[in-house]
């Protein structure tokens, strides 16, 4: 099981470039794919979902160039687009049966497997009620149960726990991790706490290119020792942002506690601290940023 | 100040974002084909058998009551998306969180419309001058006598226009596509308005302001001249009136304050629409909108969409689900064709299907000729609105993503979507055919089997080209009214109407059907294929 993005590029009209030459190499397992807004994840998600035709480039599935034969993918896909919508007439489980219909799955096996993921995704309350009258959350609980009604081989979700409550997140999260063992799981988003609970492995993008690729343990080792913490008054706070990259800040009695990325302490008095992904993923994103600036320059 | 200057952003706004689509292109190319046919006399206006010299009096009368009659129906279908625009980009919600009131945001939008038609017009003008030198049959330019019908026939209808379209997108059941069946109705209604009622001053379109300037000199002018005028295609012989000498329609204060009134008609019915206008809030419309998950946050936060209760499960809950066996991937056709069907005609209400049947029963017992006639006529249009979410319903509800991602798409759903269509046509008039069959009438039966491929083929073709199920709402209607509601041989799809020519007339429509349904396969393949 293997899917392969040889030097995908996709330029818009307008001559805007949302992807430019972006390799990478999938096996079975969560791949994280990270980036701020607008770096093309979305764009990625949808040529790997068959959706969008890259302008160069290919992917292939287990060898096979899917802008040729895009229906060996499609068999063994499952996605949730980042937007989405409902038949509202529907309801749940009818609108399931009509998908399960459209991607050729047999009738009894469809109906235990829409009844299995309607518990799954906490739904079996609400599954004859027509879609229509759903909330943004429990549209987004069918997208993810659609997305697994052909038992898909690749799973590709974007942006997925956007409108859900903190405790159908921590589901879904959970949800992902169960479903990794066989099968390509790629979670595009742009929280990174989503990732750090999941991912296997991790790609992050930014301005349409890889930036880096790996599991998470070698993104985190590149800042270990970087990150400090430091308490400031609330009035020194913005030169330390001037002159620091600070990742997060608490408001506490005795000042506000910054999480600052640095190569050395920023201050005598600062403590060292286990450094998370989201440390890493800005001091990268920094980093791009920086040399981006100094090629620029010269 | 402050206000003029709100009407004039709003206006401007939505006047860029439409002529900036490729879709205005297609609008003013249509502009052009009416001046194309105008000029060429496909279209022309008689006076019973004769036609006036082209002078530049009669080529403006000409051409602004092409443009005001049929930029009155079709313009309609093209600007009737100025607020739906806001709602499906939401920035209708954003604009509601502003001191923006109703009256200056849809005045706003009325400009528009009315800039956007007058934009059509404006090309018809053009062709019409051109028309003149063309065709040279009286090389005297009168530039008023040309451009004045314009100025005071064609403006006020389509302002008229403007503030109709904008008038039903105001009201919830008018917005959709009942709304768009409605008009060609109303739109035959206000043509027809001054002979209906008997006053020549509820003339909205202007055409009999110009009969009654022309009726005179027509009667002085044309040996045996009775009365007849109209606006017709070229589908018999005309003779030019040589001693007809008409120099324009004389504007009266009378007849100009008569015009204006309409313009006034037209603004009145935008401050009418602003009364009901709900302002973008769901919880004023008695169903909640159709929209996409990211979006309906807000509207679930305002309390619009409440969430349904729910038993929350553990956290740690381990997904039991069962695979797929390798069998199960492979489904036959007839499921998807009955999920297409069922999707099809899900959310009627119990009444439809009464109305449905209870036509079926009526084809069946009433005389043939009544059951192929009026009664199929009656049970081919009462589905419009199922046939019109052929090709249209994934555009609409957003789920390109989810269906066009899944394997297959042109061999099965294509297919079955289109099935679904035909299946409804043939329930909808068995009654009919049935009794063709009963009475050996095979040249009407094979219409009828041409009519139950057409339609739904022309639903699907219109529907996946253009992605809105306005075109075929209007088109089929319109051809409907004129087919088998007025028995016009060939444009009845029933058959009902060619007698003799009945299989050759079913043969057409079968081709017809194969062009379509193989245009829309090739688009939605263009589609699936992402270069769309």
């Amino acid at each position: 099981m293997k899917l392969e993005i040889e030097n995908v590029s996709k330029t818009y009209r307008g001559n805007v470039e949302a992807l430019r030459k972006f390799s990478l190499e999938l096996g079975p397992g969560v791949l994280g794919l990270l980036g701020p807004n607008g770096a093309g994840k979305s764009t990625l998600m949808r040529i790997l979902a068959t959706i969008t035709q890259p302008t160069g480039g290919w992917v292939l599935w287990n060898g096979t160039n899917i802008r040729y034969a895009p229906d060996k993918l499609r068999n063994v896909l499952g996605y949730l687009p980042q937007d989405f919508g409902i038949y509202p007439n529907l309801s749940a489980v009818e609108f399931l049966e009509y998908l399960a219909a459209v991607k050729g799955l047999e009738a009894a096996s469809a109906h235990k497997r829409i009844g299995e993921l309607l518990e799954l995704v906490n739904l079996a309350d609400a599954a004859r009620r027509p879609l229509g009258g759903f909330s943004g959350g429990m549209r987004q609980r069918v997208g993810i149960a659609q997305a697994l009604l052909n038992d898909p081989e690749v799973l590709i979700v974007d942006e997925p726990t956007a409108g859900l409550d903190p405790e159908e997140r921590v589901r879904f999260r959970n949800l992902l991790s169960e479903l990794a063992g066989e099968r390509i799981v790629i979670l595009s988003t742009h929280i990174v706490s989503d990732v750090e609970a999941v991912a296997t492995d991790i790609a992050l993008i930014a301005q349409g290119q890889l930036v880096v690729h790996g599991a998470p343990e070698a993104l985190l080792a590149a800042v270990s020792g970087k990150v400090w913490e430091v308490v400031v008054p609330s009035h020194e706070l913005p030169a330390l942002r001037r002159d620091h990259l600070v990742s997060s800040t608490a408001h506490r009695n005795d000042g506000v506690h910054a999480r600052v990325v640095a190569d050395a302490a920023p201050r005598p008095e600062a403590r060292a601290l286990e450094p998370t992904l989201e440390d890493a993923y800005l001091a990268t994103l920094a980093a791009r940023r920086q040399r981006a600036a100094a090629e620029a320059v010269v | 100040m402050k206000a003029r200057r709100v009407v004039y952003a709003i206006a401007r706004a939505d006047f860029l974002e439409r002529v900036r689509r490729y879709s205005y292109l297609i609008t003013l190319l249509f502009a052009v084909y009416l001046g194309y046919a105008a000029g060429t006399g496909r279209i022309s206006l008689r006076l019973g058998d004769y036609r006036g010299l082209y002078t530049s009096a009669w080529i403006g009368a000409m051409v602004s009551m092409v443009a005001t009659t049929f930029l009155s129906l079709v313009g309609f279908y093209i600007v009737k998306n100025a607020v739906d625009r806001d709602r499906q980009t939401r920035v209708g919600e954003i604009l509601a969180a502003t001191p923006l009131t109703k009256v200056p945001y849809l005045v706003g939008k009325f400009l528009s419309n009315f800039a956007v038609l007058v934009s059509m017009v404006g090309v018809l003008a053009l062709a019409a001058v051109a028309m003149q030198f063309l065709a040279a049959e009286d090389r005297t330019f009168h530039a008023w006598a040309l451009l004045s019908p314009f100025l005071f026939l064609t403006l006020p209808a389509m302002a008229m226009t403007a503030a109709m379209a904008l008038l039903f997108e105001t009201f919830r059941f008018l917005r959709g596509s009942f709304g768009n069946v409605l008009w060609f109705f109303l739109w035959s209604f206000g043509i027809s308005l001054p002979v209906v009622t008997g006053l020549p001053q509820l003339d909205p379109s202007g055409l009999w302001t110009v009969y009654q300037s022309m009726a005179p000199a027509a009667r002085a002018g044309i040996p045996g001249y009775v009365d007849k005028f109209s606006l017709t295609n070229a589908d018999k012989a005309v003779r030019v009136a040589t001693g007809f000498h008409w120099s324009g329609v004389e504007w009266t204060a009378e007849i100009v304050i008569l015009r204006l009134a309409w313009m006034a008609v037209a603004f009145a019915l935008v401050l009418c629409g602003a009364w009901f206008f709900d302002r973008f809030d769901p919880a004023r419309s008695r169903r909640k909108p159709v929209a996409r998950p990211r979006s309906e946050g807000a509207a679930t936060a305002a309390g619009t969409a409440p969430e349904f209760p729910t038993a929350r499960l553990p956290i740690t809950t381990s997904s039991h689900i069962t695979p797929l066996a390798s069998g199960a991937r492979h489904s036959g056709a007839w499921r998807l064709l009955i999920a297409e069907l069922r999707l099809a005609l899900k959310g009627y209400r119990w009444w439809w299907y009464a109305v449905a049947g209870g036509l079926l029963i009526a084809q069946l017992a009433a005389p043939l000729d009544v059951a192929r006639g009026p009664l199929l006529a009656a049970a081919w249009i009462w589905p419009i609105l199922v046939w019109s979410a052929l090709g249209t319903r994934e555009a609409r509800f957003g789920t390109e993503q989810l269906i066009f991602s899944c394997a297959r798409i042109l061999p099965r759903q294509f297919p079955a979507a289109w099935m679904a269509g035909i299946i409804v046509a043939v329930l909808t008039g068995l009654g009919a055919a049935v009794r063709l069959a009963l009475a050996g009438q095979h040249a009407g039966l094979l219409a009828w089997a041409a009519g139950a491929l057409f339609i739904p083929s022309l639903a699907l073709a219109l529907g996946v080209w253009s992605g809105t199920s306005k075109f075929f709402e209007g088109l089929y209607t319109a051809m409907w009214y004129i087919g088998p509601m007025n028995r016009v041989p060939g444009l009845d799809f029933t058959g009902s109407a060619s007698g003799p020519q009945a299989s050759r007339h079913a043969l057409l429509y079968l081709g017809g059907a194969a062009i379509l349904v193989a245009a829309a396969f090739l688009r939605r393949a263009r589609q699936l294929h992402g270069t769309y």
